[in-house]
């Protein structure tokens, strides 16, 4: 084997890969689980109280419509991750890091297949495709869901709306539907992105679970396989349910009407009424509540749901 | 038996085909030709005279007998690898109708029951083709040669009598040790990928046969003497970390050998070994 064998710098990037080869490559797949795939299921479920937000307030005597009920509780996540978690702008970096370190290393793994499944039409060559090619849809999603809606990045955004923490609801509708009233055409070609996108990440974490486990050597026999395959699978449709339903809550009701919530919501706390920053200009248009003079800052709070 | 048509409508097809064939009728082969290493290629159409029990080796060895296409073009006698003829030696791995499998075993009635109807043949396409259908997989026993896929007992005096093995080990080597190194599990691979470079050999990814036959070794109460070095090997550039799970090579395996439990289980042995060597050194 030696003749076959030419020492390559250690200096390249193929060097560096081949050195720390299976340390980068556990890392992925750890990634993947801990912390996105965690981070998932906690930004779906906060995300899909949007619709279920109504039985959610129940115990505390409200008596809401779904999407009163959906707007207040997302509201008081949002309010709760922004004010209670400590150093959350660390934990969000570290999250982006992983991500990023993810999307990386997912690129230059992707690029090392060539996929087959015109000849080997089998179920699992096609998990395989999709694994890939949901990876790659997530990217651009993520990026354009974290750009946009945490980085304020709003020239991406049809309508300009920037998503603040105190109108939680209504700038992320705001931002799918490029109006603060009906759909625009932009406004639709971004709602069925974050169709595809959130579609995309919840079977790319699904079916990374199922690989996951035979990477480490969790599952070792084809009936385990098999099993982890079905617990996998029910966790993808009640995350796919979940994505599903945090689209749903977020397109269904306009933005105007989730506004008027937040407006009461944050008076009741007496936080005043700050008008979201640039989403303001598309609010002025339809003045729907009086709002009150604010003293303390008229800044609304930005930060991650 | 038809091995590699592995899903039952697949196999249910090939019965049914076989009841409805009528002998004597004429059949088409397509052959992907080629006449040497790094050469174009070029189809090639010939019509075959069915018999009983015809296999797609004597198929070829009508069309070489007459080299005559459907054309009427004479050209050379088609060229192709086999040895055993009863599916246990894997020289004779070719892609027949776009999927890999040995010729030897395939029955003409099978895949062309009907008068007129076209078999496809080329060869493999991860292994650099030597000429026609006959490939070089040289990689594929480089591979092997990689995990030290033997038991280490050569020495200068007898080393008696071995360690005893259990029956149910014994019964989980056998189904591994049933691989013929016939390369059909390369060849649906999609992380195993043409590397003409032999350099890059060594850190290119190794195949579920190897990873198997590593396992078939590491399990071996000699053979694991070797165990460390072999799942060392595995853990660097081109090791079990390179399968993407797309598990096609347990589907295509003539042999049926549980590839994706070998490619797990040499997961977890890697797992183990790494966290081994991070708190041992
Ligand atoms: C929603 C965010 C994401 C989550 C939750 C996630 C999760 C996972 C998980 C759990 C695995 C399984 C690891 C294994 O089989 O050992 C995985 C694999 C993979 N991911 Fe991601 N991932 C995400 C985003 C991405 C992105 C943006 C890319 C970039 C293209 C990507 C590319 C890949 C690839 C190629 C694999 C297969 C690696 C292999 O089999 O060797 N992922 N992912
Ligand atoms: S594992 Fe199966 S498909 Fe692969 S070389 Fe061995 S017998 Fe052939
Ligand atoms: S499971 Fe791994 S070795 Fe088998 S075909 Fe898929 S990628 Fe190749
Ligand atoms: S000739 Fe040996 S397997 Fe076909």
């Amino acid at each position: 084997m030696s003749d076959t064998t030419k020492a390559k710098p250690a200096s390249t990037p193929q060097g560096f890969f081949d050195k720390h080869y299976h340390v980068l490559r556990r890392l992925h797949s750890l990634t993947g689980i801990v912390p996105i795939g965690v981070f998932l299921i906690a930004h779906l479920t906060t995300n899909s109280s949007l619709l279920w937000g109504k039985w959610g307030l129940r115990h505390e005597g409200h008596d809401e419509t779904i999407v009163s009920g959906g707007v207040h509780y997302f509201w008081k996540e949002v309010q709760w991750i922004n004010n209670q978690i400590p150093h959350l702008l660390l934990i969000e970096i570290g999250l982006w890091l992983a991500i990023a370190f993810h999307s990386v290393l997912g690129v230059y793994y992707a690029r090392s297949g060539k996929s087959n499944t015109a000849r080997y039409a089998y179920q699992g060559n096609w998990r395989y495709r999709m694994q890939r090619l949901s990876g790659y849809v997530a990217l651009l999603y993520i990026f354009y869901h974290i750009a946009t809606l945490r980085w304020g990045w709003s020239f991406l955004v049809p309508g300009g709306a920037k998503w603040s923490a105190d109108f939680a609801a209504s700038t992320l509708a705001a931002a799918l539907r490029g109006s603060n009233e009906g759909f625009t055409a932009m406004g639709i070609a971004v709602s069925l992105f974050y169709f595809v996108g959130i579609t995309a990440s919840v079977y790319h974490f699904a079916n990374g679970l199922w690989t996951a486990a035979i990477t480490w050597g969790l599952t070792i026999s084809q009936q385990a396989q098999q099993r982890w395959g079905f617990a996998s699978f029910a966790l993808g449709v009640g995350l796919m349910g979940m994505a599903w339903a945090s689209l749903a809550g977020a397109l269904l009701t306009k933005p105007s009407e989730m506004q008027r919530i937040e407006l009461q919501l944050l008076q009741e706390k007496g936080k005043g009424g700050a008008m979201p920053g640039e989403g303001a200009a598309l609010v002025d248009a339809t003045p729907l509540v009086n709002v009150p003079s604010d003293p303390e800052g008229t800044q609304p709070a930005a930060g991650g749901s | 038996m038809i091995q590699t048509l592995t899903s039952t409508s697949s196999a249910a097809l090939a019965a049914s085909n076989r009841r409805i064939a009528k002998q004597g009728r004429t059949v088409q082969v397509s052959i992907k030709r080629c006449d040497g290493p790094n050469k174009p290629s070029r189809w090639e159409t010939f019509k075959v005279t069915t018999e009983r029990g015809m296999n797609v080796i004597s198929a070829l060895m009508q069309i070489a007998a007459n080299p005559t296409t459907i054309d009427g073009k004479q050209t050379t006698p088609p060229v192709w690898d086999s040895g055993c003829l009863e599916e246990v030696c894997g020289s004779c791995t070719m892609v027949i109708n776009g999927k890999v499998r040995q010729s030897c075993s395939c029955l003409l009635d099978d895949y062309v029951p009907n008068e007129g109807d076209t078999l496809t043949l080329e060869p493999m396409s991860k292994f650099p083709v030597i000429r026609d259908l006959w490939v070089d997989r040289e990689r594929l026993f480089h591979n092997l040669k990689r995990v030290k896929a033997w038991v280490p007992i050569d020495g200068t005096y007898s080393l008696g009598a071995g360690p005893r093995e259990t029956p149910a080990k014994q019964e989980t080597r056998y189904k591994l040790s049933e691989c013929m190194s016939c390369g059909c599990c390369l060849e649906a691979c999609p992380q195993f990928n043409v590397e003409e470079d032999k350099a890059q050999w060594d850190t290119s990814f190794i195949g579920a046969h190897a990873i198997s036959q590593a396992r078939l070794f590491n399990e071996h109460e000699t053979g694991k003497q070797l165990k460390d070095e072999r799942i060392d090997v595995l853990m660097g550039p081109g090791g079990v970390n390179d399968c993407g799970n797309a598990q096609n090579c347990v589907k295509v395996c003539p042999k049926h050998i549980p590839l994706t439990e070998s490619i797990a289980a040499i997961g977890r042995a890697v797992t183990i070994r790494s966290f081994v060597k991070f708190f041992k050194g």
